[in-house]
């Protein structure tokens, strides 16, 4: 789910959630002359985190999208070099988790339409994007050439070609090299590599239908249900997305993490391109890789800091924060976990749009948990159960809501209103410091780019050289507009003990000093209240601290989180990123023009901190006259078929491949009513397949990435389909600020229509074609000194095996250590062959294999007839809580303060 | 009469008797009619407890529990009944019908005979009563019924003076409450969310029962036992030579001070030589008010029973004692117990410092 925020909103409001990955760097040894040898990670080794972990998942297009066209370095040159940064990037992510069972790597297959609909309009808006990036290139690159000069990295006369990210989509030859690519890899690793010697790797391509992370969430469900589940198992997921949190709490197994890049890091020294590392320009003036002049080592960026999300430590929070006293039916957290996940969708998801008045930036979530809490005594039980929504207590809900509507809308506007004025006195103060500062600044190369934020040793954030404290596992914020000002426990004055405990740490390495605090992690709130109080203290000497430079609230939120434009895009989230914006500022490094954005900006018609917006929304976003209530009522009752579709797509896996939310825009909670007697059914139908899929998200200008028969339905004027592939197309800023914040106005894709018109053409595919249009199967990959060979060499490749083709065999969980499933012979493995590394390649890292040591197994998860229920599985041993006693008072009375007010029915 | 003397017990601390992995050969299930199936695994059961108290939610929010709950609807076994070793027999005379071969070994009997004498060293209030006969090569043993029934049957029901206590009855009751609502009948991703939340209106019955038949060996000893396992964690193996997961199921009142601990300590003796017979590797006890209401579940892993009474506890018993003890038993039996067709008397008084061995005359 890519709300913009949500991770940031997270990470503020449960801090201990947060804690920074401790890696091991790589020893380096001196070849004696001069150069050095990067030696490799024995992953072995007991894991630096001090905890072993079982499983890792990893969310692959969080990492095939920053490999392939990063936005913080030059890109790769060709489709071997993207392999290859793949490969590094996921062995570096292996390494530093050590999963010591199972290794699972989902990319992204063909979504439920429901998905589709905000993948088509990344897709057209990428493309527009993209255009217009190529066309500045081109410009600057006749020019160049007009004054004799040849621009690096460009070959010949032409400049290169951005490369089309829409490629990362099902049924594209690149996802079938990248899956041909990781089967390699996954083989070389289990050949090469000891560490991986007991691995099972399982890989789902993109030829199996399903989002990556909830096939990860359908896998982790079919091994709790097996009996042999291991209830204490350690999981780990890796991604980009902020809602990975949310799918590991749906999960109920308390010991997962969520595995990230750190966003609130800077990888760039000051003062240096964050594109390319070099000195002297910033990235909007990058020119691609410049060559190191000769006797100039070429300057290697620094690796970007993880961070671990423990689904533990939020489970200790929200145990404390919904539970609430006289509840009249026993509490069970299990239930009120998913009630938890349920309020968040209102506030984002991918499927729907979210409800006008709940805002992740105005603390939304916060808004319906007190709406919860005030009712949770009178609805006499949860909302969700096992992913099914109590539609009558749902509208109980929404009628709490209904009652605020009108009030958050005005101080919506007020805030606003008071935001723009603030802004522009400090922007006017900034204009009277600026000749001062630019004397001082004019005295060295180095100017210290106030605008980089970096995080401190110890996971915290640092303000270039000048040693801010470090505010552990804290996201960035401005200080001076602290929202935890309200937080009793950053309102103690610093201590000298405070102090003196802040010295140390600073002298500290950063992996002693994760030591001493996991040590100490009785009260680990101490060290964290001591920076907190530091920076706080520093930041009301004056001005507001300018550790975020000049950029506004609003620009933090949405530039420091999931890049809005296309959340699975990381690279993007960087504080300092440039905001991708084609329509208002192009791709400009710079992090300013705030200002002249919120001049440019469209007026806001709908006036929403006016009477009669209901009205004026319904006219102006779906065309309906003020009469038609009924409308509005239906608009609501589909967004009710949505919210019980994304409940069970969590819970239970896709509920229906068909359904969509046929709206662009969501209704006011006030639309909701007679919920109690709306019945929500699906058809489960079929994923649409690879080349189905792709002709519904793809503009025109990608159709590089599908079969040429099917091009014409795209761009010929005579095509039945044609106005499903407009080049322009209106976005509505909907009363955001940004372009890529609004609602690509796209006309809907009728699935009959499209199909008809594909089948025409079906018959003139080329035999490779067909194939890469079909449905696969996961691969389970390991070694074959593993002993589950045996079992494997026995079944499938005796003279003996008397299994016929495609029988499945079941794996014995005992001796795959816990894996449980059926195993079926795959005919691309062949005993005792070579590895061949699957493109044409120039270097010699990843070369062929003379024996591959991995076998290949088609595998099948353990299906089940009961669903999903959400519970604990018995023998499950917690770890020793992280929240200490003054942790739980804060949450327990925050909570306690937040009901009544707001909508509850007294 | 042969005499084996318990007493003294420092003969028995030094040896290192050698114990086999019990493994289960065969099993059988009693019905809800107590109707016996051999080799049917059909009384199985899978552990699931009540979550009652999951950490960090605060006491507050503990499920109130009450095991008393359903008492006056109990459905008992009728255990006046002697059923001998009659389902162990049947079973294994299917298993051996099945398996085409005769079953081997020094002793027959139920786990409850072993756990009798393993306990009686380090308990000076066990007693018992048991016969033994030899039937080529194999010693049987089962309990002498008539001598374990004769108080309760007689003299009137005892009664607390005080009208506080809760009777025998009502505590034997809820060891049965809790073991139904810690287990379901099938595994737990096969019954409905439903099933599992009702489970605390569900009838009590104790006819049902699922019954491991086991070989194993104390010294040079080898013995075929029989008793009733309450649950399975997860599920049993694919591969039969594989340890099973089961656990054993006990309340406990709730110590509050030391005596309770002391008190604790000697009703672990029970459990663990129990489990440990049977090969049963975790004992999951749910600790209860006096008024029988549940307050939390603890889980022992029965082979770090012993360490910990050792070495954390009072040290009121000492099981590697017991294990010798055992040993010296069975081969004290063994050379004893002799002659088809005599059958033999095994009887321990409380308090007694002796075991006394003397065949029945009719
Ligand atoms: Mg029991």
């Amino acid at each position: 789910m890519g709300v913009p925020a949500l991770f940031r909103w997270l990470s503020q409001k449960y801090p201990k959630i947060i804690s920074p990955v401790i890696e091991e760097a790589g020893e380096e040894v001196d070849n004696g002359d001069g150069t050095t040898t990067k030696l490799p990670i024995d992953a072995r080794g007991p894991n630096p985190n001090g905890e072993e972990m079982d499983n890792l998942y990893l969310d692959m297009n969080g990492i095939v999208h920053p490999c392939s066209h990063p936005e913080d370095r030059p890109p790769p040159a060709n489709e071997e070099e993207m392999m290859i940064a793949v490969f590094e990037y996921t062995e570096r992510v292996v390494n530093m988790c050590r999963p010591r069972k199972l290794l699972m790597i989902a990319v992204d297959g063909v979504a439920p339409r429901a998905k589709m609909n905000q993948q088509r309009s990344r897709r057209f808006r990428s493309a527009q994007e993209a255009a217009e990036k190529d066309k500045a290139v081109q410009e600057y690159h006749e020019m160049m050439a007009s004054k004799g000069q040849v621009v690096e990295g460009a070959s010949d006369e032409k400049p290169a070609k951005t490369w089309d990210s829409n490629a990362i989509t099902p049924g594209t030859p690149f996802m079938d090299i990248l899956a041909a690519s990781l089967r390699y890899w996954v083989s070389y690793k289990l050949s090469t590599d000891p560490a991986w010697e007991k691995l099972k790797v399982i890989i789902s391509d993109a030829t199996v239908p399903g989002e990556g992370e909830h096939k990860i969430m359908n896998f982790v469900r079919s091994q709790r249900q097996s009996p042999t589940h291991d209830p204490n198992t350690r999981h780990v997921i890796y991604g980009l997305d902020a809602d990975l949190i949310m799918l590991g709490l749906a999960t109920h197994e308390p010991h997962f993490r969520v595995l990230r890049e750190d966003v609130f890091a800077n990888d760039t020294k000051p003062g240096h391109c964050r594109k390319c590392g070099q000195p002297g320009h910033m990235a909007d003036s990058c020119r691609g890789t410049a060559a190191p002049k000769e006797g100039e080592d070429k300057i290697v960026k620094p690796l970007k800091p993880f961070i671990w999300l423990h689904v533990g430590v939020l489970r200790e929070y929200l145990a404390v924060e919904l539970s609430v006293p006289q509840q009249p039916f026993a509490f069970d957290l299990e239930r009120a976990l998913d009630d938890w996940v349920f309020m968040c969708f209102f506030v984002g998801n991918d499927f729907l749009p979210h409800l006008p008045s709940l805002d992740i930036r105005e603390n939304g979530i916060d808004t319906l948990i007190a709406i919860w809490r005030d009712n949770i005594p009178h609805m006499g039980g949860y909302v969700t159960k096992d992913g099914h929504v109590d539609l009558a207590r749902a509208q109980t809900m929404l009628q709490g809501l209904a009652k605020q509507e009108d009030a958050i809308f005005k101080r919506r506007r007020q805030t606003e209103l008071q935001k723009e004025a603030g802004q522009k006195r400090r922007e006017e103060a900034k204009e009277r410091r600026e000749s001062g500062k630019r004397q001082r600044m004019s005295n060295g190369p180095s100017g210290f780019d106030e605008t980089v934020i970096q995080r401190g040793a110890r996971g915290g954030i640092r303000r270039g050289v000048d040693l801010a404290p470090d505010i552990n596992a804290l996201p960035t914020f401005a200080p001076g507009q602290a929202q935890t000002a309200n937080d009793p426990r950053y309102q103690k004055p610093l201590t000298h003990a405070d102090i003196v405990g802040e010295a140390n740490a600073a002298n500290k390495s950063a992996a002693a000093a994760m030591k001493e605090r996991l040590m100490q992690s009785k009260n680990p709130a101490a060290n964290q209240r001591a920076e907190l109080d530091a920076l706080f203290a520093q930041a009301s000497n004056g001005e507001p601290a300018p550790v975020l430079g000049k950029r506004t609230r609003d620009m933090i939120d949405d530039a420091a989180d999931e890049p809005s434009s296309n959340p699975s895009t990381p690279g993007r989230n960087t504080p300092n990123k440039e905001v991708a914006d084609p329509l208002n500022r192009g791709t400009s490094g710079a992090l300013g023009g705030t200002s002249a954005d919120v001049d440019v900006m469209p007026e806001d018609t709908v006036k929403l901190w006016e009477e009669g917006y209901e009205t004026r929304y319904y006219e102006q976003k779906f065309h309906v006259g003020p009469e038609d209530i009924a409308f509005r009522n239906k608009v609501a009752a589909d967004y009710v078929e949505g919210l019980c579709w994304v409940l069970l797509y969590y819970f239970q896996g896709c509920p229906s491949w068909t359904w969509y939310y046929p709206h662009h825009y969501a209704p006011f909670a006030a639309d909701f009513i007679n919920m109690e007697s709306q019945v929500v059914e699906f058809k489960k139908g079929k994923p649409f397949r690879p080349y189905e899929q792709l002709m519904g998200v793809m503009p025109a200008r990608s159709n590089h990435t599908i079969p040429a028969v099917f091009h014409p339905l795209m761009t010929d004027e005579d095509s039945p389909i044609i106005e499903f592939y407009p080049v322009d197309f209106d976005i509505d800023l909907n009363g955001k600020k940004f372009a890529w914040q609004g609602v690509a106005l796209l006309p809907w894709i009728d699935e009959k229509r499209l199909l008809d018109a594909m089948d025409t053409k079906y018959p003139l595919l080329t035999e490779a074609e067909v194939r890469r249009n079909t449905i696969g199967n996961e691969a389970l990959i390991f070694s074959t000194r593993h002993p589950l060979y045996e079992e494997v060499a026995s079944s499938f490749y005796t003279k003996k095996a008397t299994t016929t083709p495609g029988s499945k065999v079941k794996i014995s969980s005992k001796i795959s250590e816990g894996l449980a499933g059926k195993m079926a012979k795959s005919d691309s493995y062949i005993p005792n062959a070579t590895l061949e590394f699957p493109l044409p390649t120039s270097q010699d890292k990843f070369t062929d294999l003379e024996q591959n040591e991995a076998v290949t197994v088609h595998y099948h998860m353990p299906q089940f007839p009961e669903l999903h229920k959400s519970m604990l599985l018995p023998g499950i041993k917690f770890n020793e809580p992280m929240l200490d006693y003054s942790d739980i008072q804060t949450t327990r009375d925050k909570a306690n303060k937040s009901g009544r007010s707001h909508g509850g029915v007294q | 009469m042969a005499t084996f003397s318990i007493l003294p017990l420092d003969r028995f601390v030094v040896a290192k008797t050698a114990i086999k992995r019990p493994r289960e050969i065969a099993y059988f299930s009693y019905d809800d009619e107590h109707a016996l199936y051999p080799l049917s695994d059909q009384s199985l059961s899978y552990y699931y407890p009540p979550f009652i108290h999951a950490p960090g939610e605060g006491e507050q929010h503990r499920a109130n529990v009450s095991l008393s709950n359903g008492f006056e609807t109990f459905r008992k076994h009728d255990d006046s009944i002697n059923e001998h070793l009659d389902a162990l027999l049947d079973t294994l005379a299917a298993y051996e019908d099945r398996e085409g071969h005769v079953v081997k070994a020094d002793f027959i009997t139920w786990r409850g005979m072993m756990t009798k004498i393993m306990t009686a060293p380090s308990d000076m209030f066990n007693e018992f009563e048991m016969n033994a006969t030899c039937f080529q090569g194999t010693i049987f043993l089962e309990e002498h019924k008539a001598a374990k029934s004769m108080p309760a049957n007689n003299g009137p029901p005892r009664s607390d003076p005080h009208g506080a206590r809760p009777s025998q009855e009502m505590m034997q009751y809820w060891g049965y409450k809790f073991e139904a609502l810690s287990t379901l009948r099938k595994p737990w991703a096969e019954v409905s969310r439903a099933e599992i939340e009702s489970r605390n209106n569900v009838i009590v019955s104790n006819e049902a029962q699922y019954c491991s038949i086991v070989t194993t060996g104390i010294g040079d000893t080898s013995l075929i036992l029989g008793g009733e396992v309450d649950a399975v964690m997860g599920a049993k193996p694919d591969n039969a030579d594989d340890p099973i997961p089961w656990v054993e199921l006990k309340t406990s009142q709730q110590p509050v001070d030391q005596r309770d601990d002391i008190k604790y300590e000697r009703k672990l003796l029970k459990f663990w030589a129990q489990s440990f017979l049977l090969g049963v590797p975790k004992i999951i006890v749910g600790f209860r008010s006096p008024d029988g209401h549940l307050l939390r579940l603890q889980e022992h892993e029965t082979q770090k029973i012993p360490g910990m009474v050792k070495r954390q506890g009072q040290g009121t018993w000492d099981g590697n004692i017991c294990i010798n003890f055992a040993a010296e038993v069975l081969r004290f039996l063994k050379a004893n117990v002799a002659g088809d067709g005599i059958v033999w008397r095994i009887s321990r008084k409380p308090k007694s410092g002796t075991i006394n061995l003397f065949p029945i005359e009719d």
